[in-house]
């Protein structure tokens, strides 16, 4: 299983590169590899049907999360 | 028969053109779906990047898009065969939808995701080669480097308009 340890030292690289990146909104795309490679051990430690659901989960949550710290840091809505 | 290696690198291939001709497809790179997403290619062109390039990062960041769709597509197949997949889709599209996101990049890209990954199981590879292709192609274009990744992008932009027309 070489694909599980694929991911693993992507997830490893991306947060070293998260923590080296200075500029927040810079540092958004390698959260967005961690969560790639975190939504990818998901599915290959669980193969169960079930594990979908729960990988989506995972998946859509995190980029809402990305989409809400974007959005929030770059002003957010505008109150009248 | 390959060797898994040599299966991964060829799955990475075959999902990066997969996601990256979707999205420049549904033209992520012409605006920011939302504001954040703007300001990440606001960013990215103040860093040397591409403004375009930068957009599309910053939609892969904010929503599920196609790159998305073949990690779960990609997913769903190695859990639940090609159902699994399907229900993949329908996933994204929920998905899409949470992140007030108006487009079907992500939707179509997992569709396309599931027969491509469904089909390449049938001829020696498995479902497994493809989630680490993928999180490999994913790497390529938001982990390396946003200054040439977004350049790429912006040259494949322009190329889809000059091909299928659309203002630049």
């Amino acid at each position: 299983m070489i694909a599980i340890y694929v991911c693993a030292v992507i997830a490893v690289y991306a947060a070293l590169r998260v923590i080296a990146e200075r500029n927040t909104m810079r540092k958004l795309p390698f959260l967005n590899v961690i969560s790639f490679a975190v939504t990818a051990i998901i599915a290959l430690l669980l193969p169960n049907p079930i594990t979908i659901i729960a990988a989506a989960a995972y998946f859509v949550g995190s980029t809402l999360e990305s989409n809400a710290i974007a959005s929030t840091w770059a002003g957010g809505i505008k109150k009248p | 028969m390959l060797d898994e290696p040599a299966r991964i690198l060829i799955a990475a291939v075959l999902c990066w053109i997969n996601f990256v001709a979707i999205d420049v497809f549904f033209k992520l790179p012409e605006s920011g779906g939302v504001c954040g997403a703007t300001a990440i290619a606001e960013e990215v062109e103040k860093g040397g990047g591409n403004l375009h390039g930068g957009f599309m990062l910053g939609n892969i960041v904010s929503s599920p898009d196609a790159s998305a769709g073949t990690l779960l597509a990609a997913c769903g197949v190695y859990c639940a065969g090609l159902p699994g997949g399907l229900f993949a889709a329908l996933l994204v599209y929920i998905g899409n939808r949470i992140c007030y996101d108006p487009g079907y990049a992500g939707t179509t890209g997992a569709i396309t995701a599931t027969f491509l990954v469904y089909g390449m199981t049938q001829v020696g590879f498995a479902a497994s080669d493809f989630i680490a292709g993928m999180v490999i192609a994913i790497m390529t274009i938001q982990g390396i480097s946003y200054v040439h990744s977004s350049r790429l992008i912006a040259r494949l932009w322009d190329f889809r308009n000059r091909l299928l027309g659309g203002h630049p």
